[in-house]
């Protein structure tokens, strides 16, 4: 189909806002921390000139404070990733098959009330759980004590792994509810003749849930995944506020050690690079969970389990019934007999 | 003009107005007043008493006004912002003369009619850079001596009284102990008190040497209050010398009878002891009397040219430091250096009751030293090394010196960046 010049422009200028944002708040960014990562670039007194990469030289030799910093903070980071992405994605997902099994009234208040806490800052939820896990008088260790469950009181913010409880529990209650959004709205795509004829073949809960629901919302939980991944990444104000990074930095997130060296030491050149080598370490482990999702499609697609073969077997054995799939595959031997 | 044209013109003009919109305003106000932007860090009970004052001046005023921000995080928040009056500690101070952040006070002080003489020793070195004002200075707030006259009827004034406190306390109820040592928070004014104590010059060059060995032993006697003396509880966490002693033994939690702490927190120990709360000076915990704290001095932006804005700040000034009005910031709790205000404070102690005892403790206040970096220097001192100190019962002198020379290290790399 032929434009004309008009609408060749007009369509240009619908673009022009993308393009600006785009420009603005994501290239220009990028190409400017590039530049300033190759240069001694102090937060005070601006350039100092260029340096090539002796900022990132400074980061990756052992002994350095940079290298330091960024070490431990990079090693207590991925910590928290370990610790945190497996519950924030486990539990929001039976949070979502427990919504998605109530009542349709029920179900818009719970859902609401789970994602309500995502709403509150990090501050106020530092606060509550400052409170809640103070180690002298705090109001778990009161309740811990007065059950008889402990005799001393437990310094849940300053010894370890207590610290990392604490900081892990606190950004579950604050964030659980995005991800339970996300499931929720996922479940809601299931079709749910798939359930009904499993429900016909008499197919157990477990195995609808292993057969249905986990393959139907694949896709969700792998963008589930790599954005809980990233979330995690970005730990900075539950460490900060309720931790202060400690005991002894043990806490320490990637974003405090770049904010340190940034506003702390003033080098907004070693800062940028910093920066810049945590996003291709996030990149190549979002990269990793893509490969190793599109392999395991591309694996199951082309190779079925021997499970899945022998049920595939006995369907082709037992002839079609359905239209809609082989439902001799999920027929027991006594069924078929009856038949 | 063709499609091509003003496409392209439509397309610049938006990504000018947005990067426009990105750019620093100007100084005047919609009421045609000249604003002075004043960004602090005064976020605790302290803030609303400067609020007074900052109020107070826009009100007098037809002419400036002066626009305060209270910020947690006001230091990053002036390094990539744009202010023209900013708080900063003494400990910092020399830090921000030399990354070229401020510029010198004297003209402004100048023009507001104030002169050195109208401070007192402490606050002129407090705010003194290589012989130049570089901060006018506000307040000395020293660590302060709160105490529970439930507990303890007279101030405790050395550590030998502290130690037959805790014992006393102890013997009373398990949960009651002398007074306490943070984990982490304020420890920097007791890393300082241990060295001012012992008459221990920390500053080497340029940077902290903390590997001496008479303040690795000075170290190891804070260790000893904890494990040895049990006159501390140990592991007390974030400000856990202000949050212990505002704690209930009957309740289960480990309370103190006296808190060495900031000044900041009178309010809130005023509101819960009220008129069973005594304060004291810093007492002698090691060799020598000594106190040890920091100071507030008022620093303008370096990037402060407009003649109008200048004129502001000296106005600003001239009112902030006439003593009736300065004196709600001794309200707040602390203590300002400013003579005349002192002198109106010894007149109506009661009113000023934290100012004018902590005023009397200003003869023995050692400042800090004086490096670049102050704080990013002391931080692996204060984020581990005071958490092994109170936490660790079988730390050794030589396990601490190891820790101390990880920490003098990174102090010589940080002096180094300068």
């Amino acid at each position: 189909m032929h434009m004309t010049n008009k609408s060749k422009w007009l369509g240009f200028i619908f673009v022009v806002p993308f393009l600006v944002s785009f420009l603005v708040f994501w290239l220009i960014p990028l190409l400017y921390g590039i530049w300033i990562s190759l240069h001694d670039f102090r937060l005070s007194v601006g350039n100092n000139g260029f340096i090539g990469l002796k900022n990132y030289v400074d980061i990756l030799t052992p002994d350095t404070i940079y290298n330091r910093t960024f070490m431990t903070s990079l090693k207590n980071t991925l910590m928290f990733i370990v610790l945190s992405v497996p519950p924030l994605i486990l539990i929001s997902l039976g949070l979502a098959l427990l919504i998605e099994h109530l009542p349709k009234k029920l179900k818009t208040f719970f859902r609401t009330v789970f994602f309500l806490s995502y709403s509150i800052s990090v501050t106020a939820v530092s606060a509550i759980y400052l409170w809640l896990f103070g180690a002298n008088g705090g109001y778990i260790n009161n309740i811990l004590m007065k059950a008889g469950l402990i005799s001393s009181p437990i310094n849940w913010t300053g010894d370890q792994p207590y610290a990392w409880l604490v900081i892990v529990i606190a950004t579950i209650w604050w964030t659980i509810g995005f991800n339970m959004l996300l499931f929720v709205n996922a479940l809601d795509e299931v079709d749910g003749t798939l359930y009904e004829a499993a429900d016909l073949d008499g197919a157990s809960a477990w195995n609808k849930f292993r057969f249905i629901t986990l393959p139907e919302i694949r896709n969700i939980s792998i963008f589930v995944m790599i954005t809980t991944v990233i979330a995690s990444f970005n730990l900075y104000g539950q460490s900060l506020l309720i931790t202060r990074g400690g005991p002894e930095q043990s806490t320490s997130s990637l974003i405090m050690g770049i904010n340190t060296t940034v506003f702390g030491n003033n080098q907004l050149g070693v800062g940028s690079a910093m920066a810049l080598l945590m996003g291709v370490i996030m990149m190549l482990i979002t990269g990793i969970q893509y490969w190793i999702s599109y392999k395991s499609d591309k694996d199951e697609l082309a190779k079925p389990s021997r499970k899945e073969r022998k049920r595939l077997k006995r369907a082709v054995n037992a002839g079609p019934t359905n239209v809609n799939q082989h439902p001799a595959a999920t027929i027991d031997k006594k069924e078929r007999k009856i038949t | 003009m063709n499609m091509k044209k003003i496409g392209a013109a439509a397309s610049t003009g938006l990504l000018v107005f947005s990067l426009a919109a990105c750019s620093g305003g100007d100084s005047s106000s919609d009421s045609g007043k000249t604003q002075i932007k004043f960004i602090n860090g005064f976020t605790g009970g302290d803030g609303a008493f400067m609020t007074k004052i900052v109020d107070g001046f826009n009100s007098s005023q037809d002419e400036f006004e002066v626009v305060q921000s209270q910020e947690k995080d006001h230091y990053t928040k002036f390094k990539s912002g744009n202010y023209d009056l900013v708080v900063i500690h003494e400990t910092s101070l020399e830090t921000y003369q030399k990354d070229q952040l401020i510029q010198d006070a004297g003209p402004y002080m100048e023009t507001a009619g104030l002169a050195e003489d109208d401070f007192n020793a402490a606050g002129i070195q407090s705010g003194t850079v290589e012989d130049k004002l570089f901060g006018v200075p506000l307040d000395i707030h020293p660590l302060t001596m709160f105490y529970n006259e439930e507990l303890v009827s007279e101030a405790p004034t050395d550590y030998e009284q502290l130690k037959a406190l805790g014992e006393t306390l102890q013997s009373e109820n398990e949960n009651l102990y002398a007074f306490g040592l943070p984990s982490t928070g304020l420890t920097t004014f007791y890393f300082t008190a241990a060295a001012a104590q012992n008459g221990i010059d920390l500053a080497k060059d340029g940077y902290l040497d903390f590997t001496q060995s008479d303040y690795a032993d000075a170290l190891m006697q804070y260790h000893d209050m904890v494990f040895k003396d049990n006159t501390s509880p140990e592991k007390l966490g974030l400000d856990g010398e202000f949050q212990a002693f505002m704690k209930s033994a009957d309740e289960g939690a480990k309370q103190t009878a006296v808190t060495m702490t900031g000044p900041w927190y009178y309010q809130a120990v005023k509101e819960k002891y009220a008129d069973n709360l005594g304060i004291g000076a810093m007492p002698t915990l090691f060799e020598t009397a000594a106190t040890t704290g920091n100071a507030h001095t008022i620093s303008v932006a370096a990037s402060v040219e407009d003649e109008e804005v200048k004129d502001g700040i000296s106005e600003f000034l001239k009112y902030l430091y006439t003593p009736e009005n300065l004196a709600n910031w001794a309200e707040s709790g602390q203590t300002p250096s400013h003579l005349a205000t002192l002198d109106l404070i010894t007149e109506d102690p009661e009113k000023y009751e934290l100012a004018a005892k902590n005023q009397e403790q200003l003869d023995t206040y050692v400042a800090a030293p004086r490096v670049y970096q102050f704080d990013e220097q002391m931080r692996y001192m204060n984020e581990v090394v005071f958490t092994k100190l109170t936490s660790e019962p079988n730390l050794t002198k030589d396990a601490l010196m190891s820790e101390l020379e990880k920490a003098t290290k990174a102090a010589k790399q940080i002096a180094d960046t300068q």
